[in-house]
């Protein structure tokens, strides 16, 4: 039950602290804190295998689901995992390219004259 | 060959496509050919699916063979068909067009298999009979959309594709939490299974709620309603015009279709009593009625005045959307708040999908056309141009029977698209309703007659007739007339698609039982 708790509070602290940088002026730690919340739902989606549900595969044999990790959400994260490494390989291209065309990784700067 | 192996049939398509003209990029000629030909064969695809669902109804294909809710499986029934054609129609038009729109040596880079990539992503999330896959499907169509945004990588691309980029990453973190969740609670992935658990309390319904409700913002964002609407206009002015069709006439609708499959026949299943202000009930739709409502009511309202205000087509276009989009949304409102699987909440879900079909090709027809306009006359600010009409009258009536069609005037498919909505909010005694959609129609023809007198009337600008680009246009004209014309098939398959989402039953015995 402890740990429960202490991945709660851990898991908040991230999502806070990614927050806190998707905030920021800078858009490379704008790009970090997208990072960082997507991690944290990584964390997120194994603690669910740990500490409650139950485990699909397994459990229609038999065995006893509170024994074992549930590989489903490990597989799950994997994928995501796959996929954050994906778009944040873009996100960061995408910020050096903002910065050859506007010279400048300022959000404040870059948000002047649209409507966005 | 079994029945439900058509159902995999599109996606194989797509992706043979997008995979095809990667390898073909050294021939530029026989990569052109090839992406057309994959959005014929991506077409007929579709119409072998629509045919053999109008038959056999379910159809369940179980991947590896690994049966549901275990194996993932790809499900079609007549809501994803009807989904399935407006994306094959759009998606069609929107490649035929690229072909003569964009500049050739752009096209050899990779905007093709992009393309199909983006198809492929919308395929497998209209198919997927699977929450996490839901997710993946998303995200394989989010990837090619943030390229195509930032297409022509521009100062205003390039940050235009920065909003869309970092927001839907924020979503994508978001839907997988919520996804994540409700696993925990269900324990089970399969939607049909999550309706069974929910339908038999074997799950604690009050959790999936507010997962469901976290989930829902993110469809919401992908559908671009108010409040979640601010990336629209930008992305929107910044992709190239066959892409913008698509993204406004097929991405959006995934969101809608999310809505539609999730809260009509997943988490329908629950009963949970909900008190609030105006509405009651023991399902999660009563919940959802007025947030729905309330979104609807924004995005009409918002989307219809921004575009009255806008100083270019694409602009006007991408506010003109919003509005629109709160046109589908208005009758799932009055549908959730019905009683459920009864004649207002069918009708409700049909009309949603009769203006969905309608927005794909109108919206599709209008973003082509502003692009025929900008390659014709090399402007898109209505100060720069005037008289169309008088150079070019064929494509000057094809745009005038796309605004029409959203304007909603017989006999266009946007006229039985708006007349259902009323019809709705009449038969459900839903007052508010039936003002924000007189106010919003009201809107619409302002905001079409203000483009219309500036870029179609007046004094002539120089105009170069392009033929291709305006015959995919006059074809969509045509297919607006005839979607208006012989209505009553389109309507029965919209029913059909209604029917097909409250029928959570024939949904989840289709599914579990397949393979026993």
């Amino acid at each position: 039950m402890t740990a429960t708790y202490l991945m709660a509070a851990v898991l908040g602290l991230l999502f806070a602290f990614g927050t806190f940088l998707v905030l920021r002026r800078d858009l490379v730690r704008v790009v970090w804190g997208v990072t960082i919340m997507s991690q944290a739902t990584n964390t997120y989606l194994v603690t669910m295998g740990g500490f409650a549900g139950s485990v699909p595969v397994l459990g229609g044999y038999g065995a006893d689901p509170s024994t074992v990790q549930d590989p489903l959400v490990q597989a799950l994260v994997l994928t995501a995992i796959v996929i954050g490494f994906g778009t944040t390989a873009f996100a960061l291209v995408l910020t050096y390219r903002v910065y050859e065309e506007h010279g400048t990784i300022d959000l404040a700067d870059l948000g002047e004259g649209g409507d966005a | 060959m079994a029945p439900e192996h058509v159902v995999v049939a599109p996606l194989l398509v797509a992706l043979v496509t997008a995979i095809a003209t990667l390898l073909l990029r050294a021939a530029p000629r026989v990569q052109r050919g090839l992406s057309v030909l994959g959005g014929v064969a991506y077409a007929v695809a579709v119409a072998a699916v629509f045919r053999a669902v109008a038959r056999e109804g379910h159809l369940v294909y179980a991947l590896a063979d690994w049966d549901a809710p275990v194996g993932i499986v790809l499900v079609a029934d007549s809501l994803s068909a009807f989904m399935l054609v407006i994306a094959a129609v759009v998606g069609l038009a929107a490649v035929v067009f690229s072909v003569g729109y964009l500049d050739p040596a752009n096209q050899t880079l990779s905007y093709h298999s992009l393309f199909h990539f983006m198809l492929a992503g919308v395929t497998g999330a209209f198919l997927t009979g699977d929450l996490f896959n839901l997710f993946v499907w998303f995200e394989v169509m989010l990837m090619s959309s943030y390229v195509l945004v930032v297409f022509y990588s521009g100062p205003e691309h390039t940050r235009a594709a920065l909003h869309y980029a970092v927001l839907n990453l924020v979503g994508s973190a978001v839907m997988l939490l919520a996804i994540g969740g409700i696993y925990a609670v269900t324990g089970t992935l399969n939607m049909a299974d999550i309706a069974a658990r929910l339908g038999s309390g074997a799950a604690d319904p009050a959790p999936v709620l507010g997962l469901s409700a976290v989930l829902f913002a993110v469809f919401a964002l992908k559908a671009g309603i108010v409040p979640f609407q601010f990336w629209v206009p930008a992305a929107y002015r910044a992709a190239p015009a066959p892409v913008t069709a698509v993204l406004a006439g097929v991405v959006k609708k995934v969101g809608i279709y999310a809505v539609v499959r999730l809260y009509f026949t997943v988490f329908a299943a629950a009963t949970l009593p909900v008190s609030l202000p105006f509405v009651a009930g023991d399902s999660f739709l009563a919940f959802f009625g007025p947030v729905m409502f309330a979104m609807a009511v924004g995005s009409i309202l918002l989307g219809g005045i921004g575009a009255v205000n806008q100083p270019d087509v694409d602009g006007l276009l991408a506010y003109s959307s919003i509005g629109q989009v709160g046109f589908i949304v208005l009758p799932l409102a009055v549908a959730a708040t019905a009683p459920f699987g009864g004649e207002v909440m069918v009708l409700g879900i049909a009309a949603a999908l009769v203006y969905s079909l309608n927005h794909g090709l109108a919206k599709g027809l209008l973003f082509l056309a502003a692009g025929a306009t900008r390659r014709a006359t090399g402007a898109t600010r209505f100060a720069d141009l005037g008289g169309i009409s008088e150079r070019d009258p064929v494509f000057a009536g094809a745009f005038f029977l796309g605004a029409l069609a959203l304007v909603g005037i017989p006999p266009l498919s946007g006229f039985f698209g708006k007349f259902l909505v009323f019809d709705v909010g009449v038969r459900a005694g839903a007052t508010g309703a039936l003002a924000v959609a007189l106010v919003g129609a009201i809107l619409t023809i302002a905001y079409f007659s203000r483009a219309w007198n500036r870029a179609f009337w007046g004094e002539p600008v120089a105009y170069e007739r392009k033929p291709l680009l305006v015959g995919v246009v006059c074809v969509l004209a045509v297919a607006l007339v005839v979607a208006g014309l012989a209505f009553d098939p389109v309507f029965r398959a919209a029913e059909a698609a209604a029917e097909a989402a409250v029928n959570r039953s024939g949904y989840v015995d289709a599914v579990l039982e397949v393979g026993t």
